[in-house]
């Protein structure tokens, strides 16, 4: 367990999720090198908890969708290595996060296993970069040819070739047995100004239809619904720091993930290719768009 | 409308750069199970980043800072961005400066000694408390005769995604 942050949880004091993000980032003090940065402190000290975000790998840990300490991180113009929601670490390990803001044992047992599987998770990463060093050869176009759909003062462009699409406004470009994955510009258009964005765990399994993370503007959030099946093998880190990248090109630096593919074959099936999704969008535009 | 409405919010530091922020949370949770009808705790990071209701609540009743040591984040927060507070604790004056400035606790940790300051702190706090409480409610009897009462609808200043603080 050698590895440690610059640890910035919200400390929320109104409900356990808060709570629980304290609790986690002083299990990682306790457990490493960590240091802890007060939100609250931290927007009157600014240059010492900034000498320690520059120093070390900033975790970012929100109780809620809130997103208080998302937001201070992005107020402060920080890189941030990693983010994580309590209440999504709850969903996902099946606690059932009670309204006291006492902690209990299921509580204190989430923290503890959050930050343990922080303090441990690069091993695995490592492994799976030695595993697929050929990956790592793939080289995605920088740009495409794209067909446009204009309506009043929007642009929404399609990529013609090589992309895959689902009903759900999102991209699959494949390349061997891999596939990057995004959203369309249907997507970055209506929810407008994108604020943030909450990564899926690299190295984990998502289904066809599952969920890729999220991305979030003043308008809305946007699960991100993923087009094929298989492992995620790397999530777009600059996004983190400037999710804006997604409005400005959805399909180019603005790509969310790459998964490993498991079963494109069956996926097909429920995907369009470019004319079945521009007549969609069309017709979206036309319907919903305003 | 009765007096009983009245409502404190209590705004405690985030307690992260010494063990006197961990006491003012503790003691400020222990405020939500004492005087939980007239108490409302404002969460200070949501209020500082913007929280429309945390900030108005603060704007329209009373406000009790608890702060961990003299840098007082959450007397001064509240006072730049919803009027002066009605009374200020600073917990180093209860557990002395060198102690208050230890290091960050979680409640895991807790000591007898620790509880033993929490409880020395809800002593005073409570006092005080029930002093804001009293003058409240009697503006709020003047404010009721003059058709200008404020009520407060639950336990939470409520954040701005509807979920909403105790």
């Amino acid at each position: 367990m050698s590895k440690s942050f610059a640890v910035l949880p919200c400390n929320g004091l109104d409900k356990g999720a808060g709570c629980i993000s304290r609790e986690i980032a002083l299990h990682l003090i306790e457990k490493s090198d960590s240091e802890m940065i007060c939100p609250v402190l931290y927007r009157v000290a600014d240059a010492r908890y900034t000498k320690i975000a520059q120093e070390k790998p900033l975790l970012v840990i929100d109780g809620c969708q809130t997103r208080c300490a998302s937001k201070l991180a992005s107020e402060k113009g920080l890189k941030v290595t990693a983010k994580l929601t309590v209440t999504e670490e709850a969903k996902n390990r099946g606690v059932d996060l009670g309204d006291s803001l006492r902690l209990g044992q299921n509580e204190v047992k989430l923290a503890e296993m959050v930050a343990d599987e922080l303090l441990l998770e690069k091993e695995p990463e490592k492994a799976s970069e030695s595993e697929t060093a050929s990956d790592s050869e793939i080289v995605y176009p920088e740009t495409y040819d794209y067909e446009v759909y204009k309506k009043d003062k929007f642009i929404f462009r399609v990529p013609k070739e090589g992309f895959l699409f689902n009903e759900n406004d999102s991209w699959a470009y494949i390349s061997g047995n891999k596939a990057r994955v995004g959203v369309t510009d249907y997507v970055q258009q209506s929810l407008s100004d994108i604020m943030f964005f909450t990564p899926p765990v690299v190295g984990s399994e998502v289904e066809q239809f599952g969920e890729l993370g999220a991305i979030e503007s003043g308008k809305a959030v946007f699960e991100v619904v993923s087009p094929v099946s298989g492992r995620i093998t790397a999530v777009n880190e600059e996004l983190s720091v400037a999710p804006e990248l997604i409005n400005q090109n959805p399909y180019e630096k603005g790509w969310i993930v790459e998964v490993e593919l498991t079963d494109l074959e069956s996926d097909k099936e429920l995907l369009l290719e470019f004319e079945g999704y521009f007549k969609i969008l069309k017709r979206k535009v036309d319907d919903f768009h305003v | 409308m009765s007096i009983n409405m009245v409502k404190i919010g209590v705004v405690s530091c985030s307690g992260e750069d010494c063990l006197g922020g961990t006491i003012s949370r503790l003691v400020t949770r222990k405020m939500l199970e004492i005087r939980s009808d007239a108490t409302v705790t404002i969460c200070l990071p949501l209020f500082l980043a913007g929280g429309v209701e945390e900030r108005g609540f603060a704007e329209k009743f009373p406000t009790i800072s608890v702060d961990g040591c003299s840098k007082a984040c959450a007397k001064r927060a509240t006072e730049k961005y919803s009027g002066k507070v009605s009374a200020a604790i600073d917990v180093s004056d209860f557990i002395g400066k060198e102690v208050a400035e230890a290091g960050a606790l979680s409640s895991r940790n807790l000591t007898d000694e620790h509880k033993a300051m929490v409880e020395k702190v809800v002593g005073e706090i409570t006092t005080r408390f029930d002093e804001v409480l009293r003058a409240a409610q009697r503006d709020q009897v003047a404010k009721v005769a003059k058709g200008l009462a404020m009520v407060g609808n639950g336990p939470s200043g409520g954040c701005g995604c509807g979920c909403g603080p105790k």
